[in-house]
């Protein structure tokens, strides 16, 4: 995965709403039809991370299956960050993406 | 980073592993439901978490202050180290606390005199007025101004925000119990508002209180109205006599108020007559300049003054024969004189003595750094990084550092406790030294910047990147030597330098005392100062009676061998007046004869000093009650002008440019009046008596007892009941008073001379044992095949004697290049005294055997088998 997008696919999952840590990397990994592996190592710590940047809040609630989870949920801060993260990464793309197919006719 | 997640650091671990705990399990549900067995689906769960503790350990880890937590447990750890290594603790703390306890007692002193400004709001703006003059040839700095002179600069001066003249005297009050005589300062209207400090309860001077005429006036110092009326605000319009003057009481000033130097009893108003002024040079100038005037502007603007005083007053002439120049300076540099330089010289020198201590420090922890290159290897070898074993290694000098400074601290308290209350009373704003803000940013500076002075050493040494792989078995280098050696070599280059420093001013010492200075054993001159008011005696033939009388029955008393009076003794202030003498066939009658040092005395007086008469005979009551013109000169007098003493005798000198010529009957010798390190001033005594204020000198073994001053108070007392003793002391006081800056500054110097001697032993003596230890082996082995004990001895000793040779040339080079500024210091001997420094290289080279032979024996007298079997 490319380097610091994992907080930004976090940020995006929770904007369908409050999960935990195993939905959250289910959900990436199947939003991007598993292209996307998630790293179980690097996921927890990107977590704490966002949660200490005061970017996404933890909660304990019940699971599907009736167990004690940690859920997290977007914060309003997040909510800004995200929109952010997400203009800042597209415009990268979008120039790699010049870079890698230029367009012939503005060329010589 | 944030404190609290910090503090909670325990409990979100506990909840990350219970959310680990969760994935898994659901996982595992997940894996199952796909149709793996249990045991199955647990291990693909956990295998697709990876290692949960590597997680755990991160996300901890973000809630941690990695750095501050880590020197946090490197303080532990050296706190530690310090508890486990008494010896070597105790040595480097109490090291490091002397070095940095007699620096931070220096430093106050230091900033107390030079630094802080004095203790009047916007003082900076404060100057000193006072004229430039030359009389016959002799510069004047700083001649005090005229009633003439304060008229006019009151009238015209436009740089001052206000202006006044004050002088110091004493006055007698009586009728609050027993006569007490006081300091006084007399002060013009100005004086008060210039210095800027208001009264405590009452009122300052008002225009009114300087004019003659009316209500005579007193304002009282907080500790007097304290004695005399316990601290009573009813004491103001109590009316007191001030020499049998009612004055009343119009003001208290605060606690701890002083004029420039003098912290008086009570305050008088100046006041000068509005015609008819007095003509003396003898009433200190003192204003307060107007913002953005500078002393340079202000001297312009009294020049201006001067010059139109001048021409108004018909003065011209005489202020240009004696080329009268304002010289205005900031008042802090009259309260202050010239100790700075004394100052600065023993800051240098205790300076030196914390780079020794530094030096000594750098050693040990350089020994120990060594000796634990095994533990530094092992860390290293266990993954710890050279920052964490440098950052322990500074972390230990730290701490070392920190101790050092506390117990410095509170070393310098002491030591500043023992100053205040001991200490010379001519350094100048002695009152005001405390351990300040100043003096605890000092302390920290110190402590921190010699433990990072000598951590660094060992870091370099042994800390640094690449040189970690120092593992077991290895042998060690001669790099670590090296920077001993090279530690011992400054450490005995310094001391020798401040030993020549204290040496120089022990010959100092010696040469002062050797003086001898017109007095015999100053410890058995009792003196007493009494004052004969106007209200007692109106004439001066009256008071001539009384004194004569006081004198008849003072010398009545037992134990008694002589006794006089003079109106000021040798080495007192009162001293220092001068007038004009002409002397017969000398001077040309049209010009102004030189001025000399002129003293009254009584008959008596030379052998109640024990001084000489090289010629000629004293005076006698008959001279005085005859008023017949004699005089006696002293032999700098009689060289000066007629070439030897007994050729002076029956010369006739004039005392003033007129008046009647008197016959020179008897030469005295040289007295050292104006100190004992100054030239003694050429003299001319006279017996003219109705000065009201004498000091009594009376000759006596039993001078200083309590017996023998109730028995003078009770023959003053019978001769008239209502006159105060002042200035009760034997001329030693004096005398030791004027010798105590060269002492102040010998006692200092000697104690960082014994400092850096003793510092230097310990540094050759460890220096060698160490060398010692690690040779262990090879010495064992020499003496096993035979090696003479003696030749191994002095293998050692001659190594410390090579560094001590070493530290010792460098030294003198050292010494020789700062030696010129110990020369304002010195008495009676040049800066380079030879002897000085043979006995600063004879102490440095006896500290070298001794440091040395110790570890030499413990060499020599090693048990061959047992070092060899010990390896």
């Amino acid at each position: 995965m490319v380097q610091g997008t994992l907080d930004m696919l976090i940020l995006q999952t929770l904007v369908l709403g409050p999960a935990h840590g195993q939905t959250i990397a289910h959900a990436i990994e199947r939003g991007s039809e598993e292209v996307l592996q998630v790293e179980h190592g690097s996921l927890y710590p990107a977590l704490h991370r966002l949660q200490n940047r005061g970017w996404i809040a933890a909660f304990w609630g019940t699971s599907e299956s009736n167990r004690k989870a940690k859920y997290y949920r977007l914060t309003p801060e997040g909510k800004r960050q995200l929109a952010a993260q997400t203009s800042r990464w597209e415009q990268v793309v979008s120039a790699i993406s010049r870079i890698l197919n230029p367009i012939p006719g503005k060329q010589g | 980073m944030n404190w609290q997640r910090f503090l909670q650091r325990q409990t979100a671990d506990a909840e990350q592993r219970e959310e680990l705990d969760f994935y898994l399990e659901v996982t595992t549900e997940e894996y199952i439901q796909r149709g793996l067995d249990t045991a199955a689906a647990r291990a693909a769960a956990r295998q697709k978490l990876g290692n949960a503790t590597l997680i755990r350990e991160e996300v901890y880890r973000m809630n941690t202050l990695t750095f501050a937590e880590g020197v946090w447990r490197d303080a532990r750890h050296s706190l530690r180290m310090v508890r486990l290594n008494p010896a070597f603790s105790a040595a480097a703390i109490l090291t490091l606390a002397l070095g940095i306890g007699a620096n931070t007692a220096m430093f106050s002193v230091f900033s107390a005199v030079l630094i802080r400004p004095l203790p009047y709001p916007r003082s900076e703006a404060l100057v000193g007025v006072s004229n430039r003059m030359v009389i016959q040839g002799r510069v004047f700095e700083d001649s005090d101004l005229s009633p003439a002179m304060y008229a006019a600069c009151k009238e015209n001066a436009r740089a001052f925000e206000s202006f006044g003249v004050w002088t110091v005297g004493a006055a007698t009050v009586t009728g609050l119990g027993d006569p007490e005589q006081l300091v006084i300062v007399k002060a013009t209207q100005g004086v008060l508002p210039v210095l800027g400090i208001l009264p405590h309860i009452g009122r300052w001077f008002s225009g009114n209180d300087d004019t003659p005429g009316t209500l005579e006036t007193v304002i009282l110092s907080y500790g007097y109205w304290q004695r005399k009326f316990g601290g009573d605000p009813g004491a103001l319009s109590h009316t007191i006599l001030i020499d049998f003057i009612p004055r009343q009481v119009i003001g208290v000033m605060p606690p701890g108020f002083r004029v420039a130097k003098v912290s008086p009893d009570i305050l008088l108003p100046q006041r000068f007559p509005a015609s008819g002024l007095p003509e003396e040079l003898s009433y200190a100038g003192i204003a307060r300049l107007r913002p953005g005037v500078t002393v340079a502007l202000a001297n312009q603007d009294v020049a201006r003054v001067w010059k139109a005083w001048g021409e108004t007053a018909g003065v011209s002439r005489m202020l240009d024969l004696l080329q009268v120049q304002p010289n205005l300076r900031p008042l802090k540099k009259d309260v202050v004189g010239n100790i700075g330089l004394m100052l600065a010289l023993l800051m240098g020198a205790l300076g030196l003595v914390l780079l020794l201590v530094c030096a000594n420090a750098a050693n040990l922890v350089l020994v120990r750094a060594q000796s634990r290159q095994q533990e530094f290897a092992i860390r290293a070898a266990l993954g710890a990084g050279w920052s964490r074993i440098a950052r322990g290694v500074l972390v230990e000098s730290l701490t070392l550092g920190v101790l050092g400074g506390v117990l410095g601290l509170a070393l310098a308290y002491l030591g500043l406790r023992v100053l205040v209350t001991q200490g010379p009373t001519n350094l100048p704003r002695l009152a005001e030294i405390t351990l300040d803000r100043r003096a605890l940013a000092f302390v920290l500076a110190c402590a921190v910047g010699s433990s990072l002075l000598f951590g660094l050493a060992a870091v370099l040494r042994c800390a640094r990147p690449g040189r970690m792989q120092v593992a077991r078995g290895s042998t060690r280098g001669a790099g670590q030597l090296r920077a001993q050696n090279a530690l011992v070599v400054i450490q005995v280059a310094l001391a020798f330098v401040l030993l020549v420093a204290s040496g120089l001013m022990i010959r100092s010492f010696g040469a002062l005392l050797a003086v001898r200075p017109g007095f015999t054993h100053p410890e058995w001159i009792q003196t007493v100062r009494i004052s004969i008011p106007e209200a007692l005696a109106a004439k001066p033939e009256q008071v001539v009676r009384i004194q004569a009388e006081i004198l008849g029955r003072l010398s009545t008393i037992p134990g008694v061998t002589a006794a006089g009076f003079g109106h000021g003794l040798p080495l007192e202030a009162e001293y220092h007046n001068g007038i004009v003498i002409a002397v017969e066939g000398k001077t040309p009658p049209d010009q102004m004869p030189p001025n000399r040092a002129f003293r009254i005395v009584s008959p008596g007086l030379y052998a109640a000093q024990d001084t000489r008469l090289l010629a000629g005979r004293d005076f006698t009551w008959d001279d005085v009650f005859g008023q017949r013109g004699v005089a006696l000169v002293s032999a700098a007098m009689a060289r000066e002008n007629w070439g030897d003493p007994i050729s002076a005798l029956g010369k006739r000198i004039r005392f003033g440019r007129v008046g009647p010529w008197n016959e020179v009957i008897g030469v005295a010798e040289d007295v050292y009046a104006d100190g004992v390190n100054l030239p003694p001033p050429a003299t001319v005594y006279s017996h003219i008596g109705g000065r009201r204020a004498v000091t009594f000198a009376i000759r006596s073994e039993r001078a200083g007892t309590q017996a023998f001053l109730r028995e003078i108070a009770a023959q003053v007392h019978a001769a008239n009941s209502n006159l105060p003793l002042a200035k009760v002391r034997t001329l030693n006081d004096v005398y030791r008073q004027s010798m105590v800056q060269t002492s102040f500054a010998l006692v200092l110097l000697a104690i960082a001379g014994a400092m850096a001697l003793t510092l230097s032993i310990v540094g050759v003596y460890g220096v060698l044992a160490y060398a010692v230890a690690r040779r262990r082996h090879e010495v064992g082995i020499r003496l096993a095949l035979g090696a003479e004990p003696k030749a191994l001895k002095w293998l050692f000793v001659r190594r410390g004697l090579v560094l001590n040779c070493i530290g010792g040339i460098i030294g003198l080079a050292l010494a020789i290049g700062l030696s010129r500024w110990i020369t304002s210091l010195l008495f009676g001997l040049t800066p380079l005294d030879p002897l000085t420094y043979a006995a600063a290289g004879g102490r440095i080279a006896l500290a070298a055997v001794a440091a040395s032979y110790f570890p030499a024996r413990q060499a020599a007298s090693m048990d061959p088998m047992e070092t060899l079997r010990s390896e």
